[in-house]
């Protein structure tokens, strides 16, 4: 049972129309909800499944925060850290909607990353929904390069640093390597036009290009179903409302309280003003990086390029390309040993290296 | 009188029709390159600018450095930094040894991060990814791929200057 009872031709040519029908009549608006609220859920669909839609509500306040912060932020050297401690400091509430926008990333990537292996494991990039994998491996690029660019910002000693670092890696890309590098930072150093750089990409490109994939990835969601627990599950498919709605209702609102918690106890970190000549400080990147530096400094001079640019490329390319990788017809996870071994032990790495560097 | 469009022959003759299709695409392939040109062409602008050697800089009195010393100095550079002019703060590593004078570059040559000197063991140590550099600026260990850049010196009115690029 659906909250339209409705249908598109019921009680719309009264003379008096609701606001609803009004618009109904026009857009047929209550269609397109009465569809998305009675898609099929398959038996065995559950908390998993509301990992989607949290994603989605952080983005909404990843947008409606990083917009608000706009208005007192300014992309420049000599003002951008005094104007990240006036949100900090001086605007009303501004530490906390700096707190949601700040750990909400964190959020992002860990709900992100859980989004993926659930997929993953549950062998759901299968035909035909390798392009909702691929968009959505895509979005998981997009916002690396969010909180990458984000990083730099608050233009503090831990921003500079490590943005110093990290477009250094740019430069290890063979042979336009040192092009690339003048391209990214917008110079030979880091300084006003890595800044106006970073803060256009991360405010204007990436929003674009996030908000057309999501729309993708939706779109795409919703037109091949969802697909269900790997072996099926007796019973009938429920509809997304209110079973499943309710279910991400409670996740919601666990995880949001958390984040809201989170950014009312604990004022987001800024450091002191950026410095190009302190050796008294030590960079290191957000923690969901960490696996990288950590990977780093294991590798020799010779296989510098391999850490840097080969081995993130070749992660990016294996799960682009994963659908086609594993041919195996069944979604069974004994069904594709090779695939899931593969995963667990990369999975295994980039966990111990990130503890390593979470210890040092 | 009307016009009997009917009786006209049929304006879409498969002629007309690719004239009009390869117009299409022409003008749109304009359209593209006007926005795409200027686009590109405004992004790679740093590519063009050429990096400017800095002045010489006076840092520290030649008397204040020891043989055998190595010391840690910070100095301001007005550097040209985009839209604005900026002060950077800038820093080396000079040391005396015997009646030769050398300066390092702290960046490491890996990725940048700034190396310590640690007097004990007479070494620079990268604290990001562990890079090791002797005395003399020669990479020991660690990911870096060769030692660390010198920075030209020369001793002039009793003291010591370094021209930072």
């Amino acid at each position: 049972m659906g909250i339209f009872h409705k249908t598109p031709h019921d009680d719309l040519h009264r003379d008096r129309p609701s606001l609803g029908d009004w618009l109904n009549l026009r857009t047929g608006w209550y269609g397109f909800v009465q569809k998305n609220l009675d898609e099929p859920m398959p038996a065995g669909v559950g908390w998993w499944q509301t990992l989607g839609n949290l994603l989605l509500t952080l983005l909404v306040f990843q947008f409606v925060s990083g917009f608000m912060l706009t208005l007192y932020y300014v992309p420049s050297p000599d003002h951008a850290h005094q104007s990240v401690s006036y949100i900090n400091d001086k605007a009303w509430m501004g530490s906390i909607v700096r707190g949601i926008h700040h750990y909400g990333s964190s959020f992002l990537v860990v709900v992100i990353v859980l989004h993926i292996l659930r997929t993953f494991f549950w062998g759901t990039y299968k035909k035909p929904r390798e392009l909702t994998w691929v968009v959505g491996v895509l979005i998981f690029g997009i916002m690396l390069a969010f909180s990458f660019t984000g990083y730099l910002l608050p233009w503090d000693q831990k921003a500079y640093w490590a943005t110093v670092v990290g477009t250094r890696m740019v430069e290890t890309v063979p042979i336009i390597g040192p092009l690339l590098l003048v391209l990214v930072r917008g110079g030979e150093e880091v300084g006003a036009l890595t800044l106006t750089r970073f803060y256009a990409i991360h405010i204007m490109a990436l929003p674009m290009a996030l908000m057309a994939l999501t729309a993708g990835h939706l779109y795409l969601v919703r037109r091949l179903h969802i697909s269900g627990p790997v072996t099926k599950q007796k019973g009938k498919p429920v509809k997304f409302y209110p079973t499943q709605l309710f279910r991400d209702a409670v996740v919601l609102l666990v995880a949001i309280g958390w984040l809201l918690l989170l950014a009312y106890l604990a004022k987001p970190e800024l450091g002191p003003v950026a410095n190009s000549a302190r050796v008294d400080f030590t960079p290191k990147p957000e923690w969901y990086f960490l696996g990288l530096y950590e990977l780093l400094k294991l590798l020799p001079p010779q296989l510098e390029s391999v850490g840097t640019f080969f081995i993130p490329m070749g992660m990016i390319v294996g799960m682009l390309v994963l659908p086609w990788l594993d041919r195996a017809d069944s979604r069974h996870p004994a069904k594709r040993r090779w695939i899931i071994d593969m995963a667990i032990v990369t999975i295994l790495g980039i966990g111990i290296l990130t503890l390593k560097g979470l210890l040092s | 009188m009307e016009p009997h469009y009917n009786h006209e022959p049929d304006p879409e003759t498969p002629t007309r029709r690719k004239v009009m299709v390869t117009l299409i695409g022409l003008i749109n392939a304009g359209l593209a390159a006007a926005i795409a040109i200027p686009a590109v062409a405004f992004l790679v602008d740093p590519i063009r600018r050429k990096h400017a050697v800095g002045d010489w800089i006076a840092v520290l009195d030649d008397g204040a450095l020891a043989e055998g010393e190595t010391k840690y100095v910070t100095f301001e550079m007005l550097v040209d930094d985009g839209y604005m002019k900026s002060v950077r703060n800038a820093s080396v590593y000079v040391s005396r040894k015997g009646s030769r004078l050398v300066a390092y570059d702290p960046s490491c040559p890996h990725l940048g991060c700034h190396v310590e000197y640690k007097k004990k063991r007479d070494r620079y140590i990268c604290p990001c990814h562990g890079g090791v550099f002797d005395s003399d600026g020669e990479r020991v260990s660690g990911p870096p791929p060769r030692g660390l850049t010198k920075v030209p010196t020369r001793t002039e009115g009793g003291r010591i200057w370094v021209r930072k690029a």
